[in-house]
């Protein structure tokens, strides 16, 4: 159950961004261009793809580490954005994640002339404009998608969905999904174990990221070497070390 | 490197995958007992334990 | 058989049917019937063989199956009202065990055989707890029992909590306090939820079956235990239904039951229609792996079945007790 094997080669893009998303993270180096150090500019198809699938991480050293992205990276996600929109018949899950890359964009996007600035607009939930500041510009308001489908998932398909859309479990980025995981921590807990059971690393690590992002699991999960456990059980899969990196960035600021 | 350019079709199959994976199949494996170091393997019968080990088929 | 998350066409996952509120009290019935029925009818299976105190004898194969008859039935006829079907089968099955144990006097003799093992002792509780007792066996025991070896027999802290049940069965003074060797097991230790597999969860229900009497005292839970058991049970009995730990589920069903307050109500009703899937209809059940449905009288060896078939009847009358038993809200998202 190899999940880091390049089997495509948008797997070994996606794999290539990831490892460099990490090594940002670690090194805490803002100038570092992501996409740049793996390989990838807007021209090309596969990378761009990478960058959808790894979706707002990319930016996500500059999330945690509150610092402005480099231009490159901003601009392959922007570009992510334009060249994969959700079709209209696309998973819940993707649409979340898009709207997400836009959000994102947006929260570090100069404010436009005579707007709000780019967190009010974030923070209001419902409505997120690209900016026309951002690379070539997509304009226009994007509603959150619909998330009332994860109110009652049960709780092993809830976690599931939710690990996949762990690019969301940042600070500071409200939205529905990350009410719903505030409201279901204990459920969220239950399938970090379950995840982590059956030894599936790379969800066990969302689960992880989500939980270190909203707080309120039960003491006794024993997230912290959990977290360890699950690093050295599944980091040869960089996804696996990107979220538990970001679970750790974000506990300690809880912490503080 | 491995972002050499496919056709479209092949990278939005892949995509489409990438963004809305299932669940992997669960692996499930307990640990072993190893009787290194133990005086006794089974000293005598352990009432209302969970059933005997036995080797199983296949 | 698996539980992995489903997903419909466009991604969404779909709800599960199994946890539909009331889908265990529909099933529940029948399969506590089910499971008597199989094994009452195997009962002859269970009987001891004539060289049952003969050194190379395998207790394992023969005792073993039999204490563990006359305990779960004893359960079973205690959780269940006087005059049901159910009720009259478990007390004939105890009543037969005791019989299979010469009403004690065998027990006596593989005392005499093995004075320093735990296990006649063991066993002899299973039917002292019920009110069968043998004079010259508790004779013997007594000065055993009031031994220093006895309170420094070295086991798992779960058997030993076994041990203590047992004294306590028998009306002796116990040699150790129950609460401090509960905090040397896996369960006490309220472990790292994501540790768990088949070896410490069968120490984790042991530990509760042992330390509320086979699920008669359920207030012997203590507060954080209780919590921690409501909030980690379903993420363990799920990995259990996907990995086809049939067994296992049943025992972690009963631990369900034998808590204190409220049934875990979502999670009976999410596991015991699987279970009851899972029962063949000649009612057994098999230990682990791939259930067979064809028509058969044995689908099953015995010795791959039994103790499975008890542990669903044990854990079926004690969740129709729970569930029938009082109400109130659930403490299931109780958190430690």
């Amino acid at each position: 159950m190899d999940q880091t094997h390049a089997s495509s080669p948008l797997a070994g893009a996606v794999h290539d961004l990831a490892t460099e998303v990490v090594l940002a993270l670690r090194s805490g180096d803002h100038l570092a261009t992501v996409c740049g150090a793996a390989g990838i500019d807007e021209e090309n198809r596969t990378g761009i793809a990478a960058a959808r699938v790894i979706g707002a991480d990319l930016l996500l050293p500059s999330v945690l580490y509150g610092r402005h992205p480099h231009p490159g990276d901003v601009a392959v996600l922007d570009r992510a954005v334009r060249e994969f929109p959700p079709k209209p018949d696309a998973p819940a899950a993707t649409a979340w994640s898009h709207w997400h890359m836009i959000s994102t964009l947006q929260r570090f996007a100069p404010p436009p002339q005579g707007a709000t600035g780019p967190g009010t607009a974030v923070g209001t939930g419902t409505t997120v404009g690209t900016g026309t500041t951002v690379g070539t510009g997509t304009t226009g308001t994007y509603a959150e998608p619909d998330a009332a489908w994860l109110e009652n998932a049960p709780w092993q398909s809830f976690t599931h969905q939710l690990s996949v859309l762990a690019p969301l479990a940042v600070p500071a980025a409200p939205s529905a999904v990350q009410r719903a995981a505030a409201d279901r921590a204990v459920d969220l807990a239950r399938g970090f174990v379950r995840a982590v059971r059956r030894r599936d690393w790379l969800q066990a690590a969302g689960a992880g990221r989500w939980l270190a992002a909203i707080g309120g699991e039960p003491a006794t999960l024993g997230l912290e070497r959990g977290l360890d456990f699950v690093e050295l059980m599944g980091g040869h899969d960089p996804r696996v070390t990107l979220h538990v990196r970001a679970a750790r960035l974000m506990a300690e600021a809880r912490a503080r | 490197m491995y972002t050499t350019d496919t056709t479209a079709t092949d990278i939005e199959l892949d995509l489409d995958t990438a963004l809305n994976p299932g669940e992997i199949d669960g692996v499930y494996r307990d640990s072993r007992e190893c009787a290194y170091l133990a005086l006794l393997a089974g000293g005598g019968a352990l009432l209302l334990s969970p059933p005997t080990p036995r080797p199983k088929k296949g | 058989m698996t539980t992995t998350a489903t997903q419909d066409p466009r991604g969404r996952p779909a709800p599960r049917g199994p946890a539909s509120p009331g889908a265990a009290l529909a099933v529940l019935p029948h399969v506590l019937r089910g499971a008597l029925t199989w094994t009452d009818a195997h009962r002859a299976e269970f009987a001891l063989p004539e060289d049952v105190l003969e050194p190379h004898t395998q207790v394992n194969a023969t005792l073993k199956p039999l204490g563990e008859l006359a305990q779960l039935c004893s359960t079973v006829r205690a959780a269940t009202a006087p005059g049901t079907p159910e009720h009259e089968v478990a007390g004939d099955l105890v009543t037969y065990a005791w019989e299979q144990v010469s009403r004690g006097g065998l027990l006596l003799e593989l005392l005499r055989a093995e004075p320093f093992a735990a296990y006649p002792y063991e066993i002899y509780a299973a039917f002292a707890g019920y009110g069968l007792r043998h004079e010259g066996f508790e004779a013997l025991a007594r000065p055993l029992t009031a031994t220093r070896a006895w309170a420094h027999t070295e086991q798992h802290a779960n058997r030993q909590l076994g041990l203590i049940n047992s004294e306590r069965r028998v009306g002796v003074v116990t040699h150790t306090d129950a609460g401090g060797v509960l905090s040397r097991t896996w369960l006490g230790g309220l472990s790292e939820p994501w540790t768990f597999e088949g070896p410490s969860g069968y120490a984790l229900t042991h530990t509760v079956f042992h330390l509320t009497d086979w699920g008669r005292m359920p207030d012997r839970v203590p507060e954080k235990t209780d919590a921690y058991l409501r909030t980690w049970l379903p993420a363990w009995a799920d990995g259990c239904l996907e990995s086809g730990q049939w067994d296992l589920t049943g025992e972690l069903l009963a631990v369900a039951a034998s808590l204190p307050g409220p049934a875990p109500l979502e999670l009976l009703d999410a596991v015991w229609p699987v279970l009851a899937d899972v029962q063949h209809a000649t009612g057994c059940v098999p230990e682990t792996g791939v259930p067979v449905h064809e028509d058969a009288p044995d689908p099953y060896p015995f010795i791959d079945c039994y103790h499975s078939t008890l542990v669903t009847a044990f854990a079926a009358a004690l969740s129709l007790r729970s569930l029938t038993d009082g109400s109130g809200p659930s403490r299931e998202r109780h958190t430690p």
